[in-house]
């Protein structure tokens, strides 16, 4: 502590103040001494003791060019300096800077243990070589283009799987998901940072007409894929997605599909993030997506921006 | 029943040979439909829409026939099991809560406290 260490240096200027009075009550008697017995020596000795005292002096003097800090101004009353020995190196200001640097490290450590752990997360489900969920697949988006892993890649990708003649489940999820959508790009100012897919694993009723009809009324930004039973089957299995569709449906049977019913956040790396659940509100889906899409950035990471 | 989307397979069709799933009105419809049931099964005390399909119909007459009519075949079903097991997953977790609190209470009187 700085504080302390003035205090000290203070207390040993003084001692050696006290000490130079005293050599020179204790020379003057020497010197009456000298003056009795003889005028040329004592001119002798004084000649030779003055030089002592004035080394002693530029010691002193010395002594006070060699302290850097600034001493605080010297007590000139008994009350200043009793004043100052009641409170010490403390005052309220140092309190306060004590206080403040506390709270701002607390503050800057808890930021950054929720940033660090939220990439270890992020991390270990990277795993070592083949990513646990997801992975590369073949489809076709609404324009009847082909639409494989890589178009997924540069952004954090938003991936449900669904299919249209979905009782409740899924109208409610996508409800959630076009809320997600809007809440993310107006939080992130940026509509190309997201990108919302939903993948149908009902390829023989949801055609890119079906499917189109059906999510232009939830959000017109979500991508809808669909493919050939196979491919479907295949991204499913890649998402680790539970698939039941019946291969071989007579023409207007009617019949579920059992799905799963997580969102699937990957990053632009197209490893998987997080899942987002039904438990999740719009809410706080968009902050978990939000610190994802923040901490990327952060770490200034690629991104595709068309 | 020319109205419903999926009911006739003229209107039903996209052109590129897909099926077209309920919009958003017909779902409300048949959402309606199926708690306008549901109600009248509760006023009636029958859990079971399927099980109980004979007694449902009898006394909830005007209502499952507005069910069947503005909801398909295997959601009325989905619906009706769902029912079901959401009846048993309350009541099992009821009666993991009532078991939970009673260990407690045990353990409060043999001189534990909750930490």
């Amino acid at each position: 502590m700085p504080s302390s260490l003035r205090m000290a240096s203070g207390l040993f200027r003084q001692a050696t103040r006290n000490l130079a009075v005293i050599e020179s009550t204790t020379s003057r008697p020497i010197l009456s001494l000298l003056r009795n017995t003889s005028q040329s020596q004592c001119r002798a000795y004084t000649q030779a003791q003055r030089p002592r005292c004035q080394n002693i002096q530029s010691a002193l003097s010395a002594r006070n060019s060699f302290s850097t800090t600034a001493f605080r101004a010297r007590a000139k009353t008994m009350g200043q300096m009793r004043q100052r020995n009641s409170t010490g190196p403390f005052s309220w200001k140092a309190a306060l800077l004590f206080v403040l640097t506390g709270a701002g490290m607390v503050v800057y450590f808890r930021v950054e243990k929720a940033r660090l752990e939220r990439k270890r997360i992020a991390e270990m489900s990277k795993g070592v070589g083949k990513p646990k969920v997801g992975g590369p697949f073949t489809l076709v988006d609404l324009d009847g283009k082909e639409f494989t892993a890589e178009d997924l890649k540069g952004k954090y990708s938003f991936v449900y799987f669904g299919f249209t003649h979905c009782p409740d489940i899924c109208p409610d999820e996508l409800d959630k998901m076009a809320e997600i959508i809007d809440k993310v790009r107006e939080e992130a100012k940026d509509d190309t940072v997201f990108l919302p897919v939903f993948i149908t694993c009902d390829p023989v009723r949801d055609t890119p007409e079906v499917l189109r009809e059906y999510l232009k009324e939830f959000h017109p930004g979500i991508v809808g894929l669909t493919g050939t039973y196979e491919q479907v089957k295949n991204v499913c299995r890649q998402y680790r997605v539970y698939f039941s569709t019946p291969k071989d449906v007579k023409p207007g049977e009617d019949y579920l599909v059992d799905h799963s019913i997580y969102f699937y956040l990957m990053d632009p790396d197209n490893d998987f993030v997080e899942c987002i659940g039904r438990q999740d509100t719009p809410e706080s889906a968009t902050k978990v997506i939000m610190e994802h899409i923040n901490d990327w950035k952060r770490e200034g990471k690629p991104m595709k921006t068309v | 029943m020319g109205w419903l989307p999926w009911s006739s397979s003229d209107t039903n069709k996209a052109s590129d040979g897909g099926r077209i799933a309920p919009d958003r009105t017909s779902r409300a419809r048949c959402w309606e439909g199926r708690d306008h049931f549901f109600a009248c099964l509760d006023r009636n005390d029958i859990l079971d829409g399927i099980k109980n399909d004979k007694e449902a119909r009898q006394k909830c007459a005007k209502e499952v026939a507005e069910f069947e009519a503005a909801c398909s075949k295997s959601w009325v079903k989905y619906f009706k099991e769902k029912r079901v097991m959401e009846y048993n997953r309350d009541r099992t977790i009821e009666r993991i809560k009532n078991e939970d609190a009673q260990k407690v209470q045990e353990l409060k009187s043999q001189g534990w406290k909750p930490t």
